[in-house]
């Protein structure tokens, strides 16, 4: 998992691991690795010692790394359905119960979901843009004051502009289509590069990444930066990394929600001990602590229906807490992730087109 | 050949096979054989990489900054370790620095030279800003001005340290030696020492130069996003959502090879020359 | 050189030197630094890190501590057996011997660490400690390599000769001659490697596989994601025992003179 955000780290080495502890005598030891790299090492580690165990029983991932490892057969399963808490989730949602449009198969099980968000200052920005339009207007009032990263929050940030400018997700859904993905781009590309000497440095450089987006921020170099998860500014505000005046803003035309998961790999040395944290980590006590925002603030993948008496109207509590969004408003402008390829797509032109900086 | 050479060779051998299976890997990697999304026997990643002129930008702007970085720590280190020479604070001060790491040179950088940076808050202090775009760019710039800095500052210990090793030692035997054979102490320090300790403090420079090519902290903290640093370069591409190309990450790292291997080589030549002249 | 030019010098690289370390012990104890703060606002000076923070900075000084006392005496030791002979040796092989010293020294981590990934994996040793430690080892013994091939160079090797034809026997001459002689020289050497293992990042990372954590490893975590505190603390956690190290040894720093 990756471990650089030291709330998401509390939760899983002072909540989670004490719990599996006495409740089912597991040891979870969590380890670095991020999606990506993740298949590097899976790949590397199957090359050099074939069948032996690996390092990782389980994995945290989604949409294009759960893709690449099935496609390089490094997942285990189907095993989601050995356990007792999936019939708990909300698999009946787009965004749960598809992982960029493909089906986990019973080779991933969800874990939590979040929402993209701006975060804004309203001290700074007391009238900030609500839609896509709005948001383009407000960058050439403003230059120099709005950029976003280069790794996969910008990108989302963007796919959220395209999906906008080409009459919503829908004319993206059902598989990957070239022609679709180009005119998508093209539209995007009109409207992103007569912006772009409005930016931040003029659009000459860009944020490596959401670290220093929230630097930039932070200290006033620029009026906005991003996040994938739209609670993620109340734990930063709580760390210190954003000021306190730091509010999360949704757009009126919908930001793309999307869930994560968890997948364990053909190398992993311990299954059966994955499947028994999987479960508990579905477990309805484990999701509403994640749920907090004192905790983490990742959204639940459990199906209210679903739950016994009290859980409901706990969910119910924790989701109304003053600091996070309200639920009613997030769950309309959620929009479901698409095809990876177009993510893949959009990363590739961008960097030719806009940065150019890639072989 | 001397005793004792057997377990040297055999050690040798073993410490150097890491990076023969290092090559191998990446070679077999580059070409499609081996790694994550290999499909196959293929010189589309070589062909790709090699014939792209961010690539070369990438390269040429990493080699520049380096390059500069490198110049400016060793003349410093050189000078510094002269006039410090005979004073052990000086010779701590210098050296002091050594164990801190590149991460942190770089954050520290950030810091310092940011236009959000503590100099930029003084400058508003002063009146002479006020917002910190008012600020010279001095991180992700083009002309790479704190990445400079920065690496210029993490290098200058082990720099200082090299050039305070050969003028105790070497050099202040050599210079005792010309005065005793008359010569004045500056004729003794210009004709002998100073030559020395560039000739001594050169490999180190060498390793630092080669050193700074293949780090990713640095840049990835202070360069800017276009020239694209060589190791953010093959760092993008190694968790490349398209897994084809990945082998391009491979195709990078080993062009990194290359260039550290020409360096050596080139210094092995330079050495060899300056040997025989002497000789 | 006068006294009062020389205090202008000293004061220069104490500047240089200083400075930066403030600029992190500074960001280390406070929540937040933002602009135009010169100093943190008396609201976020005191440390906000959880127990998590402290038990893992904990854990990966420990480790780090276990790893540079095993490389330091190892890689001295590898370091020191290969320099000499390549001191020894006549000019063509030691060309090439200090050419693959170097090269070991300055091979970039994503070309050497692949390999050590892929070898460690190998042999099984892949995520482990051990594993980390022979990673460790080779950058640190070509260091060695390089630096006792410098000391071995300037050695009278006369000494061990004579000794030898009086009827020592190898390993005597290494104990009663060679290592006396080289005693400070040897320290240095084991600090030297000490300090090279300290450092490494990218090495642990590959073939630690994530698991074996490091000072270096912990900090880079924090600063990728942000956390500026926490890392400018890991930052220091690493700088500080190198500093302290340096100071209490004075490696490299005292006259060692001509006595070799």
């Amino acid at each position: 998992m990756w471990r650089g955000d030291p709330a998401i780290n509390s939760y899983v080495d002072d909540w989670v691991a004490p719990r599996m502890r006495s409740l089912y005598g597991v040891e979870v030891r969590a380890v670095e690795g991020q999606g990506a790299e993740l298949v590097n090492a899976l790949v590397t580690e199957r090359e050099a010692t074939g069948v032996r165990p690996g390092t990782a029983s389980l994995v945290w991932i989604n949409g294009e790394t759960f893709a690449q490892m099935r496609r390089e057969n490094l997942l285990a399963g189907p095993w989601t359905d050995h356990l007792p808490n999936t019939r708990l989730v909300d698999t009946a949602s787009p965004i749960i119960g598809r992982d960029f449009e493909q089906d986990p198969a019973g080779f991933e099980s969800p874990w939590g979901m979040v929402q993209f968000a701006l975060i804004y200052d309203p001290a700074r920005t007391p009238a900030p843009p609500r839609s896509i339009e709005m948001l383009a207007r407000w960058i050439r009032s403003h230059p120099g004051r709005f950029t976003h990263d280069q790794q996969f929050t910008g990108m989302t940030f963007l796919k959220g502009v395209m999906y906008a400018l080409s009459g919503g997700v829908e004319t993206f859904q059902g598989g990957f289509d070239e022609g679709k993905y180009r005119v998508g781009r093209d539209r995007l590309l009109e409207w992103l590069k007569p912006l772009t000497p409005y930016f931040w440095r003029d659009g000459t450089t860009y944020p490596l990444d959401v670290a220093a987006m929230h630097r930039l921020f932070a200290n006033g170099e620029i009026d906005f930066t991003m996040s994938n998860n739209q609670n993620e500014v109340v734990t930063k505000v709580r760390q210190g990394v954003l000021p306190p005046e730091a509010r999360a803003l949704v757009f009126d035309d919908g930001t793309i929600a999307n869930a994560h998961y968890l997948g364990i790999p053909t190398n992993a040395p311990n299954a059966a001990g994955a499947m028994v944290l999987t479960d508990f980590l579905l477990s309805p006590e484990a999701q509403l602590e994640k749920l907090r925002t004192t905790v983490w603030g990742d959204g639940t993948v459990l199906n209210m229906a679903a739950l016994p008496a009290p859980w409901p109207s706990r969910f119910e509590t924790v989701m109304a807490d003053a600091q996070a969004l309200p639920r009613d408003v997030l769950a309309q402008r959620a929009r479901p992730e698409v095809h990876p390829l177009y993510h893949a797509r959009l990363l590739e032109d961008w960097r030719q087109a806009v940065r150019r900086g890639t072989p | 050949m001397t005793r004792g050479n057997a377990p040297a060779a055999i050690a040798s051998l073993v410490l150097a096979s890491p990076v023969v299976i290092g090559a191998a890997y990446s070679g077999l990697a580059a070409v499609g054989a081996v790694g994550a999304g290999a499909d196959g026997l293929s010189g589309a990643a070589l062909v790709h990489v090699l014939t792209s002129s961010v690539t070369w930008q990438g390269v040429a702007w990493t080699v520049a900054t380096a390059g500069v970085a490198t110049f400016l720590a060793t003349a410093a280190a050189v000078v510094v370790a002269v006039r410090v020479r005979g004073s052990r604070t000086g010779r701590l001060l210098a050296v002091l620095p050594m164990g801190v790491p590149h991460v942190a040179a770089a954050l520290a950088a950030l810091l310092m030279l940011g236009q959000s940076g503590l100099l930029s808050r003084l400058a508003r202090l002063a009146g002479l800003t006020a917002i910190p775009s008012d600020f010279p760019a001095l991180v992700y710039d083009q002309a790479g001005v704190a990445l400079v800095i920065a690496s210029a500052w993490k290098e200058f210990p082990y720099l200082a340290l090299t050039a305070l090793a050969v003028l105790l030692t070497d050099a202040a035997r050599l210079e005792e030696v010309a005065r005793t054979l008359g010569a004045t102490s500056t004729q003794a320090f210009w004709r002998i020492t100073w030559p020395r300790v560039w000739l001594g403090t050169a490999p180190a420079a060498l390793a630092a130069f080669a050193f700074l090519l293949g780090q990713y902290e640095m840049p990835a903290l202070l360069a800017p996003s276009n020239p694209t640093a060589l190791a953010l370069l093959t760092y993008e591409r190694s968790i490349d959502p398209m897994l084809a190309r990945r082998a391009e990450a491979h195709v990078l790292a080993l062009l990194a090879l290359v260039i550290s291997a020409s360096i050596v080589i080139l210094y092995a030549r330079l050495q060899h020359r300056g040997q025989s002249e002497s000789a | 050189m006068t006294r009062h030019r020389q205090r202008w010098w000293l004061a220069g690289v104490a500047l240089w030197t200083l400075v930066p370390i403030a600029a992190l012990v500074v960001r280390a104890l406070a929540r937040a630094w933002r602009y135009p703060q010169i100093l943190p606002g008396a609201g976020d000076a005191w440390p906000m890190f959880g127990a998590a923070a402290t038990g893992r900075l904990t854990e990966a000084l420990m480790t780090s501590l276990v790893l540079a006392m095993a490389i330091g005496p190892a890689s001295a030791v590898i370091g020191f057996t290969i320099g000499r002979a390549i001191a020894r040796a006549p000019r063509p092989a030691r060309r090439v011997g200090l050419a693959l010293a170097l090269f070991l020294v300055i091979a970039p981590p994503t070309a050497l660490g692949v390999g050590l990934q892929v070898a460690t994996l190998a042999i099984g040793v892949g995520g482990t400690l051990f594993g980390v430690f022979l990673a460790h080892l080779v950058p640190a013994a070509g260091y060695l390599t390089l630096f006792a091939v410098g000391i071995f160079t300037t050695f009278d090797f006369v000494l061990e000769e004579e000794a030898r034809t009086l009827g020592a026997r190898p390993w005597q001459v290494w104990s009663r001659i060679t290592i006396p002689i080289l005693r400070r020289r040897l320290a240095e050497a084991v600090v030297l490697g000490a300090l090279v293992s300290w450092g490494q990042v990218a090495l642990t990372l590959l073939i630690g596989g994530g698991v074996v954590r490091t000072l270096p490893v912990e900090l880079l975590s924090f600063v990728r994601s942000g956390s500026d505190q926490l890392g400018a603390l890991a930052a220091l956690a690493v700088s500080v025992p190198p500093m302290l190290a340096i100071g209490l040894l004075q490696v490299g720093i005292r006259r060692t003179g001509a006595t070799l």
